[in-house]
């Protein structure tokens, strides 16, 4: 039970506006308007907010209660996520998805908290001109935010079979592993991480963050879709959009009430695909140096699924519990996953009976997947034509196929290492099963191909890239535009690399040093 | 004057054509639909009674799935141009024969008009062309069917994959946000009613699982077995 005191909760109520309030056009003034409620803006607000500062905070998708949560895998991502989920990139076709909802993708992901080694600051220090965005100088925010959100590593009692067959198998191997640090209070193991915690123990931006921002003074406006910065010479004045339903993916015709918000600044972290969009659609805004939407980087992620002989209860335990970073170096990281098992069932071959002889053997399975640093593999975003969402264009590089080659064949030998009677790798044009550790030798041949992997990418980054040189990137290390005295840019699109662990925690830390820099200047 | 006649006989004739194609023959759909018509729930039933057939080890078949509804429910919940995909795809598969005819007799005939047996030989074709955007047709094909279908409550529960019966948490942000569609004011829970911990009980990983699937597989299963 919550031992803190709950006074501020009805003053608190009166600064939420949700969907049902609007009945009329409005217009409103703050000292700053943070754009999207996602990790970093939720961190941006609740730092300017709790520095004294007049802070509005803007979602266009709706709150959440732990009773709205669908547990219909398939339902539940048309009404969390932008698309209804079914997002593509082009070029190299893979399945990403945004959002849409308070507390953004921090609401249906699994809760990761991973600090970048320092060769990955090394490196973006180096290419980038960055001189403060080191471990040194975000150890501090990574520290404030660890300590706010009960950062912790996944404690055994619910991380169940299939997690730690992952340990066992890295052990077998010789390979280093460890319990994933989460952003959890908590944590019961019922594994529904993707389609919202219904224990709330999962510490999400719609419980943490954002009622402390409302606590500490911030108002919160849902169901707002901004679709124009303003603008007066090298300063923005505010932002103005209109009034949208829940679960209408902004296409509402009725109550699209029209708003306009004025503000001393503004800080966008509507996500790395429509932080850019939203720049475009601005009469190009803050583009001098022809870097908005361009670099575009994902960690494109494969999995396999292995067969055990004895039931592993996958249901329980925690959606993503253990995670091995020894091949980083390498290019790619390995993690336990779990999802609602229809969609991970997308993946099993075969048709018929073939096909539900698989689905029977779900109850014995556990799935393991890597994500690639893949920071040759390069595309850009665009604004849809009379649209806001993103038109995505990306080409996996030979070379990262080849990391993920490597990534599949190190995921079947833990798998074989833990005792897996058999592996699905869902990979087209090599066996549908591979039962032994010698024929999953294929998995690091030529014979995969790019079309043959069954990939997905939702880490992105680097579309508005934070550099050194106002030339070469959109913001400087504080996350404001090179190009405007007081926008700022508060999403894994300033990342300038793909940072080769999940990215919520650095950009939470991020976020946070720019909100503390901009309360300074305001 | 003969011009303009002859122009309007083919436009007839093709109008013709197309609706017998198209919408001509097919069975009245279920009842309940809001979005697909009764020649794609005929296609849906077509499928499902080949990709997951009775007796494949779980407690429903793809008809006793009763999978029209759940697709249409999903194009229900999904943006415009999503669900035309969707249904462009389900349009596709279902015209596929006149490309890539069945051998049967009448091979070139609607999918949902061939036999069982030349409908899975025909999915099997596509997942294995050699042109990949056939057999992309048939990844997303099979992807629509598979998340109805695995996804059908009675199913996961026979698999012992539903999702568990647990107490539902009440944050501050229950207290603070109304559910979705309402009004602040309607928010029921108050302070008193906050339950999250530092630390709760872990589930057993045998726990109940959830009571609405239990019901619907209770429900379902026996119907399919009568």
């Amino acid at each position: 039970m919550s031992a803190l005191s709950t006074d501020w909760i009805e003053p608190a109520r009166d600064r939420v506006r949700v969907f049902a309030q609007y009945d009329h056009a409005f217009e409103e003034k703050a000292d700053v308007v943070v754009v999207g409620s996602g990790p970093s803006g939720a961190v941006a607000a609740f730092e300017l907010a709790a520095a004294g500062h007049d802070v509005i905070l803007l979602e266009e998708g709706p709150p959440f209660t732990v009773r709205d949560f669908e547990l219909d895998g398939n339902l539940s991502m048309t009404r969390t996520m932008r698309e209804g989920g079914l997002r593509m990139t082009r070029g190299t076709t893979m399945p990403t998805m945004q959002a849409v909802a308070l507390g953004g993708g921090s609401l249906v992901n699994s809760a990761i908290c991973v600090r970048p080694p320092d060769s990955v600051f090394d490196r973006w220090a180096t290419r980038y001109d960055l001189e403060r965005t080191d471990r040194a100088h975000l150890d501090p925010h990574f520290d404030a935010i660890a300590d706010f959100l009960g950062i912790a590593p996944t404690p055994e009692e619910v991380q169940g079979p299939r997690n730690l067959l992952f340990r066992d198998g890295c052990d077998q191997m010789g390979v280093s592993s460890e319990p994933i640090s989460r952003n959890v209070k908590g944590c019961r193991g019922s594994g529904e991480c993707f389609t919202g915690c219904r224990s709330r123990a999962k510490q999400s931006m719609d419980v943490s963050y954002v009622p402390a921002a409302l606590r500490a003074g911030a108002r919160v406006f849902t169901s707002v879709q901004v679709q124009e910065i303003r603008r007066s010479g090298r300063r923005v004045t505010g932002v103005s959009g209109q009034v949208v339903a829940p679960f209408t993916h902004g296409a509402a015709k009725g109550r699209s009430h029209r708003f306009r918000i004025e503000a001393k600044a503004v800080v966008l972290a509507a996500g790395c695909t429509a932080t850019p969009v939203l720049l475009q659609h601005s009469d190009d805004l803050a583009n001098a140096s022809g870097q908005v939407g361009e670099n575009l980087q994902f960690h494109p992620g494969v999995a396999i699924a292995g067969v055990f002989p004895e039931a592993v209860q996958p249901q329980f335990g925690a959606t993503q519990g253990y995670q091995s970073l020894a091949f980083l170096d390498e290019g790619f990281k390995l993690e336990t996953l779990w999802a609602p098992p229809p969609l991970l069932a997308l993946r099993f071959p075969g048709l018929g009976e073939e096909l539900q002889a698989r689905f029977a053997e779900l109850p014995n399975m556990a799935i393991f997947d890597a994500i690639a640093s893949a920071n040759r593999s390069l595309g850009r975003v665009r604004k849809r034509f009379r649209s806001l969402e993103p038109v995505l264009e990306w080409q996996l590089h030979p070379d990262d196929v080849a990391i993920l080659r490597r990534s599949l064949h190190v995921i079947a030998q833990i798998f074989f290492a833990a005792g897996a009677r058999k592996i699905l790798p869902g990979v087209s044009g090599i066996p549908h099963e591979l039962t032994n550790i010698e024929d999953a030798a294929v998995l690091d041949s030529s014979a995969v191909k790019v079309g043959n992997l069954v990939m997905g990418g939702n880490h992105v980054f680097c579309t508005t890239r934070m550099h050194g040189d106002p030339t070469r990137g959109v913001v400087d290390e504080d996350g404001r535009c090179h190009d405007l005295e007081n926008l700022y840019i508060a999403d894994t699109g300033i990342f300038p690399q793909c940072p080769s662990v999940n990215p919520m925690f650095t950009g939470m830390a991020l976020a946070r040093r720019q909100a503390i820099a901009l309360s300074e200047r305001l | 004057m003969l011009t303009g006649l002859i122009i309007v006989g083919l436009l007839m004739a093709a109008g013709f054509a197309l609706h017998r194609r198209g919408y001509a023959g097919y069975a009245p759909a279920p009842a309940g639909l809001a979005i697909l018509h009764r020649g794609e729930a005929a296609f849906v039933d077509a499928v499902a009674e080949v990709l997951f057939p009775a007796g494949g080890g779980l407690a429903l078949s793809g008809i006793d799935a009763q999978l029209p509804h759940s697709i249409d429910r999903h194009l229900v919940a999904l943006p415009w141009r999503q669900r035309a995909q969707i249904r462009l795809l389900l349009g596709a598969v279902e015209h596929i024969t006149l490309v890539l005819p069945s051998e049967e007799p009448g091979g070139r005939g609607r999918f949902s008009s061939l036999s069982a047996a030349s409908r899975i030989a025909l999915l099997d074709r596509l997942s294995r062309h050699r042109f990949g955007l056939l057999r992309l047709l048939m990844t997303a094909l099979r992807s629509v069917f598979v998340l109805g279908y695995l996804g059908h409550p009675a199913n996961l529960h026979g698999l012992s994959l539903a999702p568990f019966e647990i107490e539902l948490g009440v944050s501050e942000a229950e207290l603070l946000f109304p559910r979705v569609g309402g009004l602040v004011s309607s928010i029921a829970f108050g302070p008193e009613d906050l339950n999250v911990a530092e630390y709760r009980e872990p589930l057993r990983p045998d726990g109940e699982r959830h009571r609405a699937y239990a019901r619907t597989a209770a429900t379902q299963t026996g119907r399919a077995k009568r």
